[in-house]
């Protein structure tokens, strides 16, 4: 499993070992049905403590991404669907809007503007 | 290419009617020493001696030829390696086969000339001389026949295994980014064989206390030792990232053994099997050497000093493919 770490990304760690995992699952290095490597084996290659990669393994689980089984570790579930990610990113844009008094008819336009 | 199979091709016969003749010549003496003097031996024959120099065991005279038997089947097995296989044309594999079909035939041949002589005009076994300093000799001259076959295998060919996959693809290294590979692989028939072969020798240490036999220590010991040797190749993983290649053991990841980037030559995958290397485990000496844990992709290192390491971990490509990019990057 090939994992990248960007060195200068100020976000918290286990945000972005999260990340890692999640473009692995997306690239397909790991198919669902697969295990992954032991969370200690993740944590030592990846230069973290175990415990981040274990909250960025819960926060995958919580996604629905993986699936913990006990003695048999942690599988992959199902690949990310790119659709549902970016709705749910649209839904915290257009909040976001509401904040500034634009209305999604608004942010449509900007986002025809940037396209 | 034609022509260097074709030349790999030819050598191969010469080396299986050289290795041939050597398993046909050792056979026909172990056959033909025995046979000449069986009137002056006594049967059956005095063929192990105690601490003290007497004999105190004895075989009949049939399994004399049946070494000759034993003889014929690990060199046809071995000759039947190389007949088919690449074992021939590449040096290191051959240097190690024709070293041990020579200290082997010779070590097989002093034992019988030991044991020939030694109960020479002997009406029974218990009156059999005990051999000395003739033991020594003989370890000493299979040993230096060992030598002479491993100097005896260095002519001739030596194809290096190429990779059997397509080229490893290319990885795009941004410096920004710490990029690491990890794959593990583990075998839960080996565990469990291993915690039984502990269990055993815990059991075993238990009757020793309790004062059963003494001699139960030695089967503790032994029972132990394949267990934690078992628990270690249980299961593996590997670890590509910038500080080199990590190859960890056994449950607790210990011992581990880590080579930089710079001992590195390059990485690359191949199908290996275990009919192939010869088991499963540790497979091969140190410097060409299958760690094979299940068959097929393995993932393969050479390292600058010229040794290889195969491993059989999932995703191997895309852990060559980082390897070769690390390594790329470093020179």
């Amino acid at each position: 499993m090939l994992l990248k770490l960007d060195l200068n990304d100020p976000r918290p760690l286990h945000e972005q070992v999260a990340d890692a995992i999640r473009r692995a699952i997306v690239q397909g290095d790991v198919a669902p049905g697969d295990r992954l490597p032991p969370a200690r084996d993740l944590a030592d290659a990846l230069g973290v403590n175990a415990n981040t990669v274990l909250r960025s393994l819960r926060d995958l689980r919580d996604e629905g991404l993986l699936e913990f089984r006990r003695g048999r570790g942690v599988s992959v579930l199902r690949r990310p669907d790119p659709r549902e990610a970016l709705r749910s990113m649209a839904r915290d844009l257009l909040d976001e809007a509401v904040r500034y008094g634009y209305r999604p008819h608004d942010v449509i336009e900007l986002i025809k503007e940037l396209s | 290419m034609n022509d260097t199979s074709a030349r790999d091709a030819a050598f191969r016969v010469r080396f299986l009617l050289a290795t041939g003749a050597w398993a046909v010549i050792v056979a026909a003496a172990l056959v033909a020493v025995p046979l000449a003097f069986k009137e002056r031996l006594p049967d059956p024959l005095a063929t192990h001696w105690g601490p003290s120099g007497g004999p105190d065991g004895s075989m009949p005279f049939a399994a004399l030829v049946i070494v000759a038997l034993v003889w014929a089947l690990v060199a046809g097995a071995g000759l039947a390696v190389a007949a088919r296989g690449e074992l021939a044309v590449r040096r290191h594999a051959r240097r190690w086969s024709t070293a041990a079909l020579a200290w082997s035939g010779v070590f097989l041949l002093g034992l019988q000339s030991l044991t020939v002589a030694a109960n020479l005009d002997r009406p029974r076994w218990e009156d059999a001389a005990s051999p000395g300093w003739e033991t020594i000799i003989v370890i000493a001259a299979a040993f230096a026949a060992g030598a002479l076959g491993w100097l005896a295998g260095r002519p001739g060919p030596d194809r290096r295994p190429v990779s059997a996959e397509p080229a490893a693809e290319a990885l795009v290294l941004d410096p920004g980014e710490r990029s690491v590979w990890v794959s593990t692989v583990s075998s839960p028939v080996a565990a469990g064989l291993a915690l039984a072969f502990l269990a055993a020798a815990v059991s075993l240490a238990a009757c020793a206390l309790i004062g059963l036999a003494a001699e139960l220590w030695i089967g503790v010991g032994v029972f132990a030792l394949v267990g934690l040797l078992g628990l270690c190749l249980s299961s593996v993983r590997v670890k590509v990232g910038p500080e080199g290649l990590a190859v960890s053991y056994g449950p607790l990841r210990w011992p581990s053994r880590s080579v930089p980037l710079a001992g590195i030559d390059r990485a690359w995958t191949e199908r290996r099997h275990p009919s192939d290397v010869g088991g499963w485990g540790y497979r091969g000496r140190p410097g060409q050497s299958t760690i094979m844990i299940r068959g097929g992709e393995c993932l393969v290192v050479r390292y600058a000093s010229g040794g290889e390491l195969g491993i059989s971990v999932d995703d191997a490509a895309r852990g060559a493919a980082l390897l070769n990019a690390l390594v790329a990057v470093e020179n």
